[in-house]
């Protein structure tokens, strides 16, 4: 399993809207922050590797009742024969810092959520790496995850069943679809023996584009 | 016959799940409903089990709940009414009723509330009355799996209850639950056997179960996966040989009920047979300690800890009016700042005439449970209230109080036992506190008697001798200490004492209470009820635990005092700084410390507007315009909220006035628990003087209506993340326009634009806490 050790803490500062290098009081606060949620996050992941049939409804992950419909699912998986079907989550821990933090002051809470968005991030990195060097001589994709282009988040539970992520992982989906624990991330990684172009990643596919507040200054996330 | 003999290993079955598939299930398939499409394959599966040895066969009820099985347009009851068939039909010797999780979190991670999760078990458990046991298996939360037995023990007709809890390598569940958590909880809500099942194999599982052991007296119940999955493919590698093989360990250590769970197939049931031929139950010898839990920290009774008692009314004007208001938040910091103080449990007691103190029980619980794992003590003298909080806490906790009185043994005594707790004996009754320790001496013996008789272990009987105050009855004070003596002694209970009330009346109190304080840890006390946040009294219990050779080397005392410097002074930042200038730099305390001394000489809707307000505008003028960014907002905000705190408090303890320039309603709606940009919009309102009715996520659409008829608010401010719950904000607003159309609603969050809010009908967007202010002003006129 994967342990983290330090987040990303220029990540995490510009998660929470803040330009430049933050002063020391904020940077001794957030280092208290992530203290906190380091302790309390358990880290973990789980994958499958499931061959794809491209069908007209969508893709197919076979073996699951995991259907993918949608174009930039279907062009980001072109040239796959194959897929990393992924989860992974800081845990119930990482909700419980922030409520706590929360309620010690907002800017704790603001702080230790931006911070575990950050380690979230870094965890799906190092899952990915780890996933990636188990399967020596095939070319991935980037991950793609529900929710971005026109890739549904009503995949979440079929996604979630196909890895059996309620019962070995602690994933699970509420009533209103949302992932819980809430720093937890679901993607989609293809593969090939073959080289395959890596696509365009970025605003172009991300259905977070026309309210996205980095793109209206012209960044991006 | 009971279904397990003392003498005798309990044989359960093997895997369902995998069985199914490797017999055809197509992924993604709902097991269930193979009871009546494929009751054959159902039967055959229990009864290879049947014949490979297993005396109780799980029926394929894993997932059968309302919110699981919705899909698959099956009830309930016809499916868990074909599994049972399918199960008899094999011929066990015992047919158990298999309860999974529910798939869905519970509140405050999840959304599920308590009572849904128990209606949902409660179905299960009725639809399945044919069974002859009842199990809950896979189980990752403690809380989930109180709501499964309380409703097997109300609605099973008194069927054994087995829970098996699944545990991670690191000795917890996924939600956190720790083994002695579990042991504590699921013993004293009087399950008949307790273990893990699922998560690891036997090998990973040794140190888990030797834990569990050393934690219960009731059968411990072993039913591992066949090793672990195989990352890439999920499948189990370990085979029957070598399962039965490692299984054996766990016979050596005491366990008596044995299994497998996924990948396990009837093989591997024949092989663990075989294997236990060779052994007969191992009797364990356990003596588990006096104990509290919630469900991520067990503090055990066997050295002293401390009890906070601040949070509690009386006395406090401010608690109060905090009650009055529903003002979680305020209930909140006491309970972070003993925590973070010392505090080993928590004292909770929020009753007032004036409100409804079981609703305020519950949410109390509720919510001082989502922001801490200490341990709580539920203090209360209303039966209902009590048994309000003891459903749904989360562990053990402790009852405050029983008394010798008949009304009161017969009141609370049974709801101890049924729940579970320990409790506090107060030696007092119908004459009141006795002047004699022999007095209070046999009103303990009373309560102790009393409690044995129902079943409640002497190691969770804690008596309170009662401090009466030195300067009114002296004479008193040894008596008291001379009764902890003996019960402690004489009667082997661990004991109870607010010693606060001992300097009532005297001047130094401090000085009285911590002298008395150590006097008592001499004599035998175990639970100090104080204030934590005085740091001379928590100090004295430490130093107490150091020179009685508790805290051994000194380890915590070093911890605490190690790096401490003997003179302390008080910070003398707030020199030379004015009020408004401590709330731009975002300096909490110097804020607090300046509002202290800017009420002697001026009024304080002088400070709030001349001062508070005036600095929060211009740090919002620079967070407008990029000079300033979020978290600096943020800080300014904090340092003006401990302002207010301050102006707050005065007023409730002069005036009885508060500060209002209107009342809005805030929520994240239903469906959403991204509550945080709520959060940041609730405390800037605040700073400017409006009245926040926080109505906190995930609420229903209803609740926003009726705190909205309920205070007349004219504005309702509405917070959602996800795109999944933009419907659930546009149902709240019509909602609010058929029914409260005086109000006007302002709409934020990270996936609404100016469009979409006019779209779905709100009044206003704002897209961040600043400009939810400016709407405020525009509305209130100020």
């Amino acid at each position: 399993m994967i342990a983290l050790h330090h987040a990303d803490m220029a990540e995490a500062f510009r998660y929470m809207g803040h330009r430049g290098t933050p002063d020391a009081a904020l940077l001794e606060k957030a280092g208290r922050c992530e203290e906190k949620l380091l302790q309390q996050s358990v880290p973990r992941y789980l994958y499958r590797v499931q061959p794809i049939a491209f069908t007209p409804k969508g893709i197919a992950v076979e073996h699951t009742a995991l259907l993918l419909p949608g174009e930039d699912i279907r062009a980001h998986l072109s040239g796959c024969d194959r897929v990393i079907v992924m989860c992974a989550t800081l845990s119930v821990g990482a909700d419980a810092a922030i409520r706590q933090a929360q309620a010690h002051d907002v800017l704790e809470g603001l702080m230790t959520d931006a911070i575990a968005s950050a380690l979230t991030e870094q965890l799906c990195d190092a899952a990915e790496a780890e996933i990636l060097a188990a399967l020596p001589g095939l070319h991935a994709t980037w991950r793609f995850s529900p929710g971005y282009g026109d890739l549904p988040l009503s995949v979440q539970g079929a996604l979630l069943d196909a890895l059996g992520a309620g019962k070995h992982l602690g994933v699970t989906l509420s009533g209103s679809g949302m992932l819980i624990p809430t720093k937890s991330v679901t993607a989609l990684i293809g593969l090939s023996p073959h080289s395959i172009p890596k696509g365009k990643r970025g605003c172009a596919v991300c259905s977070m584009r026309e309210q996205c507040t980095y793109r209206k200054k012209g960044e991006h996330c | 016959m009971s279904f397990w003999q003392k003498d005798r290993f309990l044989i359960l079955d093997g895997g369902m799940g995998t069985m199914l598939q490797d017999a055809g299930l197509p992924p993604g398939g709902v097991p269930e409903t193979w009871n009546l499409e494929h009751p054959e394959v159902i039967t055959g599966i229990h009864r290879a089990y049947v014949e490979a040895g297993a005396q109780v066969v799980y029926t394929n009820t894993f997932g059968c709940n309302r919110l699981k099985m919705a899909r698959t347009g099956r009830t309930v009851q016809e499916l868990t009414a074909a599994a049972i068939a399918c199960a008899r039909a094999a011929q066990p010797q015992y047919v158990a009723l298999d309860l999974g999780p529910t798939g869905q979190l519970l509140a405050p991670t999840g959304t599920l509330s308590f009572e849904e999760c128990y209606d949902v078990y409660r179905e299960m458990i009725e639809a399945g009355r044919d069974a002859d046991l009842i199990v809950l298996e896979t189980m990752s939360d403690l809380l989930e799996v109180r709501a499964g037995v309380l409703a097997a023990r109300e609605h099973g007709g008194g069927k054994p209850i087995l829970v098996t809890m699944s545990f991670e390598e690191n000795g917890r569940t996924f939600t956190g639950c720790e083994i002695s958590a579990m042991a504590l909880t699921l013993e004293g809500l009087g399950v008949d056997a307790v273990g893990v099942n699922c998560s690891l194999g036997p090998e990973e599982l040794l140190p888990i179960v030797r834990e569990l052991c050393r934690w219960t007296t009731l059968p411990v119940i072993v039913k591992p996966n066949a090793g672990l999955p195989d990352p890439v493919t999920g499948t189990y590698g370990v085979g029957p040989e070598r399962f039965a093989d490692c299984m054996e360990a766990f016979a050596d250590m005491g366990a008596a009920v044995f299994g497998g769970c996924c990948g396990t197939t009837p093989a591997h049931i024949q092989a663990l047979c075989k294997m236990l031929q060779k052994h007969t139950p191992k009797e364990r010898a356990v003596h588990i300690p006096s104990a509290v839990c919630s469900a991520s920290r067990t503090v055990t009774v066997t050295e002293p800890r401390i009890i906070g008692e601040r949070i509690n009314p009386t006395g406090k004007k401010r608690f109060k009016q905090a009650l009055m208001e529903h003002d979680m938040d305020y209930i909140l910091g006491q309970a972070i700042a003993q925590t973070e103080a010392g505090a080993d449990i928590l004292d909770v007691n929020v009753g007032l005439p004036q409100i409804d103190e079981r609703e305020m029980m519950e949410s109390a619980v509720r919510a001082i449970q989502s922001i801490t794992d200490v341990p709580l003590q539920l203090d209360t003298t209303d039966p209902l209230a009590l048994e309000a909080g003891l459903r749904i806490y989360d562990g053990k906790p402790i009852v405050n109080s029983v008394n010798g009185e008949e009304d009161s043994l017969s009141t609370v005594l049974p709801l101890v036992k049924k729940y579970g707790a320990a409790v506090v004996g107060l030696t007092l009754d119908k004459n009141g506190i006795p002047k004699t320790a022999q007095g209070r001496f046999e009103i303990a013996q009373r309560i102790l008697a009393r409690a044995l008789s129902l079943g409640i272990r002497r190691e969770d009987v804690f008596i309170d001798c009662l401090t009466l105050t030195a300067s009114a009855e002296q004479e008193g004070v040894m008596e008291t200490l001379t009764a902890v003596r003996r019960v402690r002694e004489e009667l082997g209970l661990h004991t109870v004492l607010g010693v606060s009330n001992i300097s009532f009346g005297l001047p130094n109190r401090e000085l009285v209470t911590r002298n008395f304080l150590t006097m008592a840890l001499y004599a035998g006390l175990d639970l100090p009820i104080i204030n934590p946040n005085t740091a001379s009294m928590t100090a004295a219990v430490r130093t107490y635990k150091l020179l009685a050779n508790f805290d051994k080397g000194a380890v915590e005392f070093i911890r605490h005092y190690g790096a401490e410097e003997p003179a302390q002074t008080a910070p003398a930042a707030a020199a030379g700084m004015t009020l408004k200038q401590a709330i731009t730099a975002g300096l909490k305390s110097e804020a607090a410390q300046l509002t202290e001394a800017g009420l002697a000489t001026c009024e304080p809707m002088e400070l709030v507007n001349a001062e508070l307000i005036p600095a929060l505008d211009k740090a919002g003028a620079e967070f407008e315009t990029g000079k300033m960014f979020l978290p600096q907002l943020l800080s300014a905000a904090s340092a003006a909220q401990a302002a207010f705190e301050v102006i707050k408090a005065h007023l409730s303890e002069h005036s009885g006035e508060t500060v209002s320039h209107g009342t809005i309603v805030l929520a994240t709606v239903k469906g959403d628990i991204h509550d945080i940009g709520k959060n940041i919009v609730k405390i800037l309102l605040e700073n400017y003087g409006y009245e926040v009715v926080d109505l906190g996520k995930d609420v229903p659409y209803e609740a926003v209506v009726e705190a909205t008829e309920r205070t007349h608010a004219p504005l309702v401010g509405l917070s959602a993340l996800m795109t999944t719950t933009l419907p659930s904000m546009e149902r709240t607003i019509a909602l609010l326009h058929e029914r409260c159309p005086w109000c006007k609603t302002v709409v934020g969050g990270a996936v609404l634009t100016a469009d979409y809010a006019a779209r779905i009908g709100a009044d206003f967007y704002a897209k961040d806490a600043k400009e939810t202010v400016d709407v405020a002003k525009k509305i209130f006129g100020r």
